[in-house]
Parts: structure tokens; sequence; C-alpha cells
């Protein structure tokens, strides 16, 4: 579907939050399989690492335990994950510098990467991504590059060098793809999202350090939808901000969770939290804290893993395309009147 | 460059931060020592540890181990050494507990208020430790309520926070007590379902008690700030200070609970620091000025235990590892924890039993294993590079330079005649080490790493 013209956007308001303390902590990246099925990727530096595994009416599938190790199948420090066609799991580890696949109950089906700086290797993968031929792209942080490979990982491509010049990387995190093909990287120590063409030829930067409106604190994730909106995860900010495709700020979100219906089943037997919840302010508890990463499906829903708070806060964009007519063309000046 | 320079300056990276390795050693005595003490009293003239990096790999507020194990690697990469020697110094001092507290977040603030305040003086240090949250609940002052007054944390304040015992009286106590009525936190959102949350600190005036109150011979309308103010200017608070570092900075002294009994080893020195103390007003940066550029301080090489994280922190910088964050970092904080010192979560409020303390059969042997398996790796690139400087030395190297330079590169560590005859002894086993060929620096190298571990596994090692 070609993107609209212009967007009447209606409002974008918190629509549901997902998991809980136990369920799933530590959540540092969401993907969406089918039938409402919601892989949660949580990381730990002690325990278990896990993918959860629960379901858009709140339902708990169980966990894929996946063991902490360098054996096939097992992580240390998961990043990012993806779902593919098949609903198996591509789960990037920057600690064992590989992509593993793995089916959708954690069988182990394959993996890749080795660590150095050569072509086909990692130092620190990060951010991965599909594009349309379900090639990933990894973010390669401390190669400060982004890498191109078939799902099999056989080497394509890749483009990047440390600095802080148009197209050049510092460590960075998230990638993310439009439904044209460009590649938007996270310059996460930058503090800038970087948007390349699939080939890497850079086309624009967006963002600077700080903690205004289009400004960034070391971000993590970024997202495209099928507007071109792009979403970006501003982690030491505590917010997801949003920009047009042509990277205009145009609102940030800062959490409005409420309990899930776990979370609420859960406190029914706790008297004394819930007591302690009532001498407290709960304004806190709403915010997003240290979100890792930013996802969006085809329905205009936007999922933030919550990660100090160990749940997935989930908003729905409402926005209706506009065609030429309905939309004035830009305007040179501000008007005070509309 | 004079040894005696790198001995002396290899002994105050040991007291003053957590070690340093031969190259560090090297610039730091070209700086100067004089020079050096006065960087490491002026931490702000270094960056701090990338608070990024941290957040990035090893971000979580609620797992007491993990943040142990961030604290060590802050130990290991820290360019503000004094700063960081300070803080654990304080943790040691004012002792407050997970088991209790059950609230890492709070307890991860305090060690950062210690990390900030340790170097002011000590009335700032006890106003601050008195609003802190974890000592608040650790020490029961958020049920101190002016109809029901709990004097735990007046008394701990007096007995083993500035005056220690034999200088105040019951009343004191009590008085401390209804002053410090009010001193609260705020309930923060609790733990369950969604994460914890930060604690604050609050004064509710509803629950303090404003009665006259008498204090060490003062009356007043005394709230905690004015207890803070008596007591600063005690001169019990400064030789008890005084004390205190004179035993974690330069010689082990009996366990704190016997020097009411036992006087100090060195009374000279412990009044040279209280001099510093009432003149500089308290300032801990004035006293540590006066302690590290003392005879008494610079003559006290080896005669103090390691602490655990010494040991760990010291051994993990000589390897070279986690310069940036790594996988498995808890390790090294477990390692600690199995070695008797659980950061974050001291035993009691007063802290560690240190000096010989720290040492029994079995943790001796936790000690040494864990030492000689990090100094055995010569993957690790520390242990490499020390390997290298060794066998770039010459084409040969006789058993006894073999001797002399290992414990060169790994302190330099100053053996007695036993554990120097006994390295020797295999020293001379291995013969002379030759670098000529591929295969001799090879086996040369080999009989350099297990030298290593023999001398981290000597009991002069066990000391800095």
């Amino acid at each position: 579907m070609a993107r609209p013209y212009a967007l009447l956007r209606a409002g974008f308001p918190f629509l549901k939050t997902i998991g809980m303390r136990r369920w799933n902590n530590f959540p540092t990246d969401v993907a969406l399989g089918n039938e409402g099925r919601i892989y949660i990727l949580c990381r730990s530096e002690q325990g278990l690492v896990q993918i959860a595994r629960l379901t858009w009416d709140d339902r708990n599938l169980e966990p894929i335990c996946m063991g902490r190790g360098s054996e096939d199948g097992q992580f240390t420090w998961p990043v990012n994950v993806l779902v593919d066609r098949d609903e198996h799991l591509l789960v990037s580890d920057e600690a064992l510098h590989r992509i593993t696949l793995v089916d959708r109950d954690g069988g182990f089906i394959s993996k890749w990467g080795e660590q150095g700086d050569g072509d086909g290797q990692f130092d620190r993968p990060s951010g991965i991504v599909f594009d349309a031929d379900e090639n990933v792209y990894v973010a390669d942080s401390m190669n400060h590059r982004i890498q191109k490979y078939t799902k099999n990982g056989e080497f394509l491509h890749q483009w990047g060098s440390y600095g802080d010049g148009d197209g050049e990387l510092n460590m960075p995190w998230g990638v993310t793809i439009d439904e044209l093909g460009d590649v938007y990287v996270v310059d996460w120590r930058n503090d800038r999202i970087q948007k390349f063409t699939t080939d890497g030829e850079f086309v624009f930067s967006l963002g600077r350090s700080g903690s205004g409106d289009g400004e960034f604190d070391r971000p993590t994730g970024v997202a495209v939808d099928q507007d071109g909106d792009i979403y970006v995860c501003d982690y030491g900010n505590n917010r997801v901000q949003l920009f047009s495709a042509e990277g205009r700020y145009v609102e940030q979100f800062i959490g409005d969770a409420t309990l899930s219906k776990p979370a609420r089943d859960y406190m029914m037997t706790n008297p004394e939290p819930n007591r302690m919840r009532e001498m407290t302010k709960l304004e806190p508890g709403k915010r997003l804290r240290s979100p890792k990463s930013v996802r969006v499906d085809d329905l205009g829903k936007m999922y933030i893993p919550d990660y100090d708070s160990f749940r997935v806060q989930v908003y729905q964009k409402e926005a209706i395309h506009l065609t030429p007519d309905q939309i004035a063309p830009p305007l040179r000046s501000p008007h005070l009147l509309g | 460059m004079a040894n005696t320079d790198l001995a002396l300056m290899g002994h105050l990276m040991r007291r003053a931060g957590f070690g340093a390795t031969r190259d560090e050693l090297e610039a730091y005595a070209a700086r100067g020592y004089e020079n050096v003490v006065d960087d490491l009293l002026n931490p702000e003239k270094f960056p701090p540890v990338e608070e990024d990096l941290i957040q990035r790999y090893y971000d979580s507020k609620e797992n007491p181990i993990l943040a142990a194990g961030v604290w060590i690697y802050r130990m290991v990469n820290t360019k503000r050494h004094l700063e960081e020697k300070m803080s654990l110094f304080w943790h040691q001092v004012f002792a407050t507990s997970q088991f209790k507290v059950k609230h890492t977040r709070s307890l991860v603030a305090q060690i950062k208020m210690f990390r900030s305040f340790g170097l002011s003086d000590m009335r700032t240090l006890l106003t601050e430790l008195s609003g802190d949250p974890a000592m608040i609940f650790f020490l029961d002052n958020h049920t101190n309520l002016k109809e029901e007054p709990n004097e735990n944390y007046g008394r701990e304040l007096l007995e083993l926070f500035s005056m220690g015992v034999g200088n105040y009286s019951e009343e004191d106590i009590k008085m401390a007590a209804r002053a410090f009525t009010g001193w609260t936190v705020s309930q923060p959102i609790p733990v369950y379902p969604q994460g914890g949350h930060p604690a604050e600190f609050v004064y509710r005036e509803e629950e303090h008690d404003d009665s006259v109150k008498t204090f060490l011979g003062e009356t007043g309308r005394f709230n905690g700030g004015d207890i803070v103010d008596i007591v600063a200017r005690q001169p019990a608070t400064a030789k008890f200070v005084s004390r205190h570092l004179y035993n974690y900075f330069v010689a082990d002294e009996p366990q704190v609970s016997s020097w009411h009994d036992m006087p100090p080893h060195d009374p000279g020195a412990i009044d040279a620091l209280s001099e510093a103390y009432t003149d500089s007003g308290g300032d801990i940066r004035a006293i540590m000025r006066v302690l590290l550029n003392s005879d008494f301080f610079k003559e006290a090489r080896f005669k103090k235990v390691k602490s655990p994280a010494e040991l760990v922190a010291g051994i993990m910088k000589l390897v070279g590892t986690h310069k940036t964050p790594e996988a498995g970092i808890t390790e090294y904080s477990t390692a600690t924890a199995v070695m008797g010192q659980e950061l974050l979560n001291p035993p009691t409020v007063e802290g560690w039993h240190t000096g010989k303390e720290w040492i029994d059969g079995g943790i001796l042997g936790e000690r040494v294993n864990f030492a000689a398996d990090q100094v055995g790796d010569v993957t690790k690139p520390g242990v490499r590079s020390m390997v290298d400087r060794i066998s770039a030395s010459g084409s040969s190297l006789s058993p006894d330079e073999t001797v002399v330079a290992c414990l060169d590169v790994l302190g330099p560590v100053q053996p007695g005649d036993e554990t120097r005859a006994a390295l020797l002894r295999h020293a001379t086993s291995a013969g002379t080490l030759r670098f000529d060929s591929e295969k001799e620096r090879e086996k040369s190298s080999a009989q350099i790493v297990r030298m290593f571990q023999l001398v981290v596994a000597s009991r002069e090692f066990q000391f800095a």
C-alpha cells in the first residue's frame, strides 16, 4: 500500500499493558507471532534467559527458557528478537557475537556469526531486522557498522565506520526497514537516527543529544509504520518519540500504563502491597522506565517493552489518510486562525 | 626509574585505590608522589566511569548481585581511584544491608551518595546519611515517631558512626533519637507487580518531637541536623573517624567493638589525623592529605590484609579484563561474597570484621584459587602483557631474574625470605628461560605464568 499523502492525526491513546513481574522480567524486545502470540525477549544477568510467550488476551503460554551459556540455542546477552514467516524466532546476542534461529518452542535450528571485524563477523551485534525478502540487517555495534545477510547467515553487504559524520556510526543499537526498503539505524552514542538506502547510502540524520523535543539520550530502538512515521525509543529520556516520515517531531509517549489483567489478578491476593499502593503517588508507576525497543504492527499498534517495569505498554494509532484535496498545501508561515 | 619510587607508588595505589598495572605505576611514578596524592584527592580532575556503557550492558536496578558486580566494574575502571575507595570505606563504616533493606535501588543510591560525598566533611556526610532512605529503613528510623521513639539510629549514630562507645550517655541516645523523629522515607510503589521504585527522604513535621532536649551538654529544640552539628565538632568524633581511616588505609587495628578497651597501635598517628580533623572542621579530604603524605602511611607497606573487594578488583586490573562491560560480572561479586564480603550486604551494622579475620582456612583457599585462576590465563590481555614485558627484557632470564621480574610486575610484591626461597626453588627447577625461538618463547611464557600463580598464592600477596 502506498504511503498516504497526509494524515489527520486523531490521537494515539494508550491501549493496554501486557505482562508483569515474574512473567517477563526485564523485557528488552518484543515480537509478534500469529494468532495473538506475543514473544517478549527477557534479559537478566543471572538466572534463566527466556522468551516469555503471552497472548493478546493475557494468557501465559509459558516461557521458552533458553539457558544461559554458549551452547546451541543458549543465550547470554540477547538484544533483539524477530519472528519470521514460519514463526521461527531470530535472536541477536551481543556477548556470543552471533545470531540464532529457534522454533517457537525454543528448539534450536541454526546459528551464525563469530567475533571479529571481518565480513561476516560481529563485535556485539545488537539490533536486527528482516527486509521484505527475509534478509537480515544487523547493527554490528562495536564494529560501528551495519551488515546484511541472508537468513542463513550468508554475508551480503556492509557499510559504516566509526565517527559522528554523515553515514558514520558510534555503537549502533536498533535497526529497522520501511516498506520502501530504506534502513533506519539507531546511532546510539551519537544520539541520533540515520536513514540509509538499502545499499547504505546516507539519506538523512534525525536528532541530537538532549532531552527536548527531537532530542535523544542514548536512543535504543526505532520503528517505521506503514504511513512512514518514525518511532524512536529514547531510552535515557524514558520515552518514545514520534516523527513524520520527513523527520518532523510530532509527539512523545512517556507511559500511561495500567495494571495488566494478570497483575490485577496477582494483587487480589496481596494485601500488603495493596496497602502500600494506597499510601503513595501512583503516577510514577505509569511511566516508561528504561525502554529498550519499540515495535509497530500493521494495525497501528505501538509496543514498548518497558524494561524496568516488567511489562509492555501498547498504544493505538488513530489516523485518517488524507488526499491532496483534504489538506492545504504546505504553509510558508504559521497562521493563528484555522 | 628507582624501584623505591615504584614500590611506594604501588603501595599508594593499593591503599588509595584498587591497585595498578606496571605501566600505570610507571606513569604515576613519573608524575611524582605528591602530585599523585593531589590527583587522588581531587577526583573531579578525571572523567567518571562511562555510565552509558554500564546502562547499556548492565542495566538492572533490582538485582543486588549484579549491582555489586557493577560496583566492582567501577572499582576496576575508575580514574577517580580514591573517590571509589572512599565509597567502599564508608560502606564499611556506615554499614547498611540488603538482608533487611531488601531494596537494591536504595542501596545503590546510598553507595552513589558515598561516592559523591565521601571526600567532603563529616557534617555533610552525617547529614546525607541521616536522610538516606536505605539507612533510615535499615536502622528503623522510619518508625521513630514523636509518641513512640525508636532509638536504633540515634544509638548507632553515636556508637558506630561518629564518637564511639564511652563518649556519650544513654540519655544522649534518647535525645538524639527524639531529635530524629519525623525523619522518614516516602512510601515507594511496591515491587509487585511491576518493579520497584526509588524511595525518597521525607521529613514529617507532625511526627517530630520538637521539645527541648539536652544533648552532650547543650540544650535546645534540637532537630536531627542540630545533633549532626554537635556530633561533628566533638573531639571524640575526630578521634573515632581518624582511627577508622587509620584502620582502613594504614594498618589493621583490632575490631571496632574493642576500640573502647584497646588503644590504637599508633596513638601519634591518630593524634595527627585528629588534629587535621579539628583544624579543617572535619574535612575528610584534608585528613586524607595528611594521612597519604605521612611517614606512618608510607612505612606501612603490606601491613593490611586485602579485603575481598580489594583482592578481586586488584586482580582484575592486573589481568586486564572488563575494561568495557563484559558478560559474567556477577562472577566477581559472587567471588567476593564467597570470600566473606558480600557487597551491599554487610553482616551487621558494624560492617565486616576486617584484617586477619578476612582469612580462615576455607576462605584462604578461595582467595588463592581465584587469583591463581585469573593470572594463569594467558589469553587475558593483562596477563599476556605482563608475560610479553618480561619476555622482552632479554634473550634469557636466570631463575633469580625470573623471580624478580614476576614479583616486580605483579606489585611489586615484597616476599619474605621463606617465600622468596620457595619461588627461587621453583624457578631453578624450570631453569633459565630462553626467548630465542618461538618454541622456547612459548615454553618460557608457560613458566612465567606458573610463577605468577605461585606469587599470587603466596602469603604476602594477601597483604596490601
